[in-house]
């Protein structure tokens, strides 16, 4: 059986506990949910729509916020009662925290940072990059682990809901608050930008290309006909075209969406740093020799407004 | 003079003293407390005084940026030096000391001293003049009354000593002999807790000024040094700089940052300094004495301190703030990341090491041998990751073997740590500088050849303050030195934008423009050249920089560089590059911009 510890803060679940529940799922063994805090009754039904045969709600007062040695004492108490193969992780901040500990109070190993798991020849394997992802090494550990994944490595639709809801059991725990050393504060929020580019799936970014402030409307239409956040680059934000929250690259919002299309950046450096994570990128330009050719998936040759006009149509036809 | 004269001079000149030394007193005390930075390298002491000799005796820096206004300080200045035995001989009848002034000696030197007098004059009369009427902005908003006070004591003075020679002996003389008497006893009072502190502090803090532009010695890690955190932390060099500054805004007139209406202005800095070691509490954090936010707006341009009469220097004062906040976790976010790539890629893009293989051969690069390589071709990060400076290096390339210079590049590079030294991340630029030290020592480097200003300084400069002395040099140089046989018929007019680590801080001037003329070129120069460009905005890890307030520094110097009427711009600095580049499409200018590398191989095809 494996044990995901699933993470929630003030009643919301973190996003990246699905996904670790379907990187348990796919190694075929059964899966158990754990989630812990003061009450967690708001998360424990959406983790027992999917294909799980049971979800453990860990409830303790001292267990309200979160601290590393209340975690750490409620977890150790958690596995030695279900006795997992393994126990899995969401790679988080919080698992960053915990995770060293835990496998220390416990006696076992932590592999962190994984992208996939798998049961080969009734062990398991789990698979972590290395030299900066170049690599892949399949790590096979020899007793009960830790296994942290790293978070968008197994994607979140992956997840098989189960025919049924799976069984909520409220295991309510001591923890000896005063052992507890660390005191929490106010969780720290980030001001967030008022466009948020990094969650986008599709981008169309401008560039100097566009020449002219009153062409920016070309783009916002294609923007819109393909349903994609508009982007820019430095030039565009400097001249003040577009507000700086709208501004890619090294001094703007670091972006990784599906598809990526470039209206007129040439691709200097500091644009490329901050797009080069998208999966497709499509680059329309006139300079055949332009860097953003180095790194696009789909280049066009050629005048951005002939083209532009030509996708919008096509899209709205 | 009368006996009771003497004994009334005699009480006033002590209280006088008294007054001076106390002033003199608080400000020894924060010299001797700070920690102590001063030091001379062996056989420098020459230089150094040469160096007094030209810039205090003849105010050499003093004219050079402002030749009338420094031709009239002159003129004070001569005529303080020469009426200084006058005061020391009436001081000493004054006192009751031997009468000197009936000798046939000193009437000849009184003669003397009227044409200084008249200098004098007319120099302070002109300073006043330019200070209470024409009000230059380098001066400040507000009318220093303390300086308009001094500039008529000096005129008094003058006023008196003129006065003496037409006055016969009687009440109307003495009373001129005190008048001049007590201005001058007022004025030493005045000194110290003034600008014209300067008087007694510059000749030193001028033999004290490093000799290379930009100095900011390695932190002791083994001495727990972490930076400048709190007023305890400045040093004596710092102290000194503080009360030697004469408020003269030559700084604030050369700096890019408050040229574009940012908050920086380099003398208020100093000026807070003097002022937060004044009030004397050293344990306020130099994030408060300055507005944090405006360290970071320092280009590390060098302008300010390049330019200044007295000596003071303001990159180690800015980076060592930097530093103290640095230590603590407080870099600006944009620099964070930075710091990120250079420490798990080596580069400040954080772009793999593949990228840059994939140029060393598509470049078709040797890696570097000792036995058949003359030089050691530096890449960069720019030179490894981006793409117009690959460009220009290809350039490069080309010259070097069409001359028959051999050279190679090492199998992997890391970031010279120009960014983190400016920035103030001291232990990370001193694991970079080591790393790359060991390399060079490794594969037998004598003789390095790079293309990038900044690295040309890091690793020719900073790097010798670990104990490495390499010969580096800028392809500009190279290429100038390798191409005098050539000469192509003009064709076209280009400007040319120093950039500011290769001709403020490398003195390479002449060679680039060596190389644009005898390639074809006429030069047209913009506003602020040579050893004194205008930064481009990128330095001092600006490149990264989110937001910049007031105008762009890189929209500014496009515009004085299209105001020359070029339309082609020729760069020498893969950064500089970056920020004018990005400046163009404010500009709305359609300026052609060449990499000079790019410019003398286009041009020497056209010959061979």
């Amino acid at each position: 059986m494996i044990l995901v510890i699933a993470e929630q803060q003030q009643g919301t679940l973190n996003r990246s506990s699905l996904e670790t529940v379907a990187a348990a799922q796919q190694t075929g063994a059964d899966v158990t949910v754990a989630v812990l805090g003061a009450d967690v009754s708001m998360v424990t039904p959406a983790l027992a729509l999917a294909k799980v045969s049971e979800v453990i709600a860990v409830q303790a007062p001292a267990l309200e916020a979160y601290t590393l040695d209340g975690f750490v004492a409620a977890l150790v108490q958690v596995v030695q009662a279900e006795k997992p193969d393994h126990v899995f992780l969401p790679h988080t901040y919080q698992t960053r925290d915990f995770a060293p500990a835990l496998a220390v109070a416990l006696g076992m190993a932590l592999v962190t940072d994984c992208v996939a798991a798998r049961w080969q020849d009734g062990a398991l394997v789990a698979v972590r990059p290395m030299f900066q992802g170049r690599l892949y090494a399949d790590v096979a550990p020899t007793g009960a682990a830790l296994v942290t994944f790293q978070i968008g490595a197994v994607r979140a639709d992956s997840l098989v809901p189960g025919a049924t809801p799976a069984p909520i059991r409220i295991a309510t725990i001591a923890i000896d608050a005063s052992a507890i050393r660390q005191q929490p504060e106010a969780p720290f929020r980030e001001a967030k930008q008022a466009v948020d580019l990094t969650q986008a799936e599709r981008i169309v970014s401008v560039g100097r290309g566009i020449k002219d402030q009153d062409k920016i409307e070309l783009a916002r239409q294609l923007a819109s006909a393909m349903g994609a956040e508009l982007g820019a680059s430095r030039p565009i934000c400097d001249a003040g075209w577009l507000p700086m929250d709208r501004q890619v690259g090294s001094s703007g919002q670091t972006v990784a969406p599906k598809l990526y299309l470039a209206l007129g950046i040439s691709g200097a450096i500091q644009h490329l740093v901050g797009m080069k994570g998208a999966r497709t990128i499509v680059a329309i330009n006139k300079d055949p020799e332009a860097p953003i050719f180095e790194v696009a998936d789909y280049g066009i040759v050629g005048d951005l407004f002939e083209i532009v006009p030509a996708l919008i149509k096509e899209l709205q036809g | 003079m009368h006996p009771v004269e003497v004994w009334l001079f005699r009480i006033v000149v002590l209280a006088f003293a008294a007054a001076f030394a106390a002033q003199i007193a608080t400000r020894l005390r924060l010299f001797l407390r700070a920690s102590n930075n001063l030091r001379v390298p062996d056989g420098e002491s020459g230089v150094r005084l040469w160096r007094v000799v030209r810039e205090v005796v003849f105010q050499s820096r003093t004219i050079a940026e402002r030749p009338l206004v420094g031709l009239a300080h002159l003129g004070v200045f001569w005529g303080f030096c020469a009426f200084a035995l006058f005061t020391g001989v009436e001081f000493l009848r004054g006192l009751g000391g031997p009468d000197l002034t009936r000798t046939e000696w000193f009437g000849t030197y009184a003669l003397v001293l009227v044409p200084f007098a008249f200098a004098v004059l007319v120099g302070i009369s002109g300073l006043i003049v330019r200070r209470v009427f024409v009000r230059p902005p380098a001066l400040g908003d507000h009318l220093s009354k303390e300086s308009v006070l001094i500039g008529f004591f000096i005129l008094t003075l003058m006023v008196t000593f003129l006065l003496d020679f037409v006055l016969a002996e009687g009440t109307g003389a003495r009373i001129n002999w005190w008048v001049h008497a007590l201005v001058i006893l007022s004025f030493m009072a005045v000194i110290p807790g003034s600008k014209h502190f300067h008087l007694l502090v510059s000749p030193l803090t001028v033999y004290l000024r490093s000799s290379t532009l930009g100095t900011v010695p390695n932190l002791d890690f083994e001495r727990e040094q972490v930076g400048l955190e709190t007023l305890k932390d400045v040093e004596r060099k710092q102290v000194l700089d503080a009360f030697t500054c004469v408020e003269c805004g030559r700084c604030q007139d050369n700096c890019p940052a408050h040229a574009t209406g940012k908050r920086l202005n380099p003398k208020t800095l100093i000026l807070q300094n003097e002022d937060a070691l004044l009030a004397g509490n050293l344990d306020v954090k130099l994030a408060e004495v300055f507005d944090a936010s405006v360290l970071w707006q320092c280009t590390t341009c060098g302008a300010c301190e390049n330019q200044c009469p007295v000596g003071v220097e303001h990159l180690p004062l800015v980076v060592g703030a930097r530093r103290g906040l640095v230590s603590n976790g407080d870099a600006p976010d944009a620099l964070g990341a930075v710091y990120n790539h250079l420490e798990r890629r080596g580069n400040i893009w954080g772009l793999g090491a593949d990228l840059r293989q994939k140029f060393v051969q598509s470049a078709g690069l040797e890696i570097f041998d000792a036995t058949r390589h003359q030089y050691l071709m530096w890449l960069g990060c720019a030179g490894a990751f981006e793409a117009d400076f690959q460009k220009s290096l290809r350039s490069l390339f080309e010259i070097l073997r069409s001359r028959g210079v051999t050279f190679g590049v090492l199998a992997r590079e890391r970031c010279t740590g120009d960014v983190a030294k400016r920035t103030g991340n001291e232990y990370q630029f001193q694991e970079l500088a080591r790393a790359n030290i060991d390399d060079f020592k490794a594969a037998g480097v004598t003789r390095i050849l790079t293309s990038c200003p900044h690295c040309l300084r890091t690793i020719g400069v900073d790097y010798k303050e670990f104990g490495y002395a390499v010969e580096i040099v800028h392809s500009s140089a190279l290429v100038a030195a390798i191409t005098r046989d050539v000469s192509v018929p003009v064709a076209g007019t280009v400007t040319f934008h120093d950039p500011c680590y290769l001709g403020r801080y490398s003195g390479i001037t002449e060679e680039p423009r060596a190389l644009l003329q005898r390639f074809g070129a006429s030069v047209a120069e913009p506003v602020r050249h040579g050893a004194n460009p205008f930064c481009c905005g990128a330095g001092g890890g600006l490149l990264f920089e989110e937001h910049e307030d007031g105008r762009r520094i890189s929209q500014e110097r496009l515009e004085q560089l299209l105001s020359t009427g070029a339309t082609t711009i020729v760069t020498a600095c893969p950064f500089c590059s970056i920020m004018l580049k990005g400046a163009q499409a404010s500009a709305n200018s359609t300026a052609e911009f060449v990499d000079l590398m790019t410019f003398v191989e286009g041009r020497l095809k056209t010959v061979s």
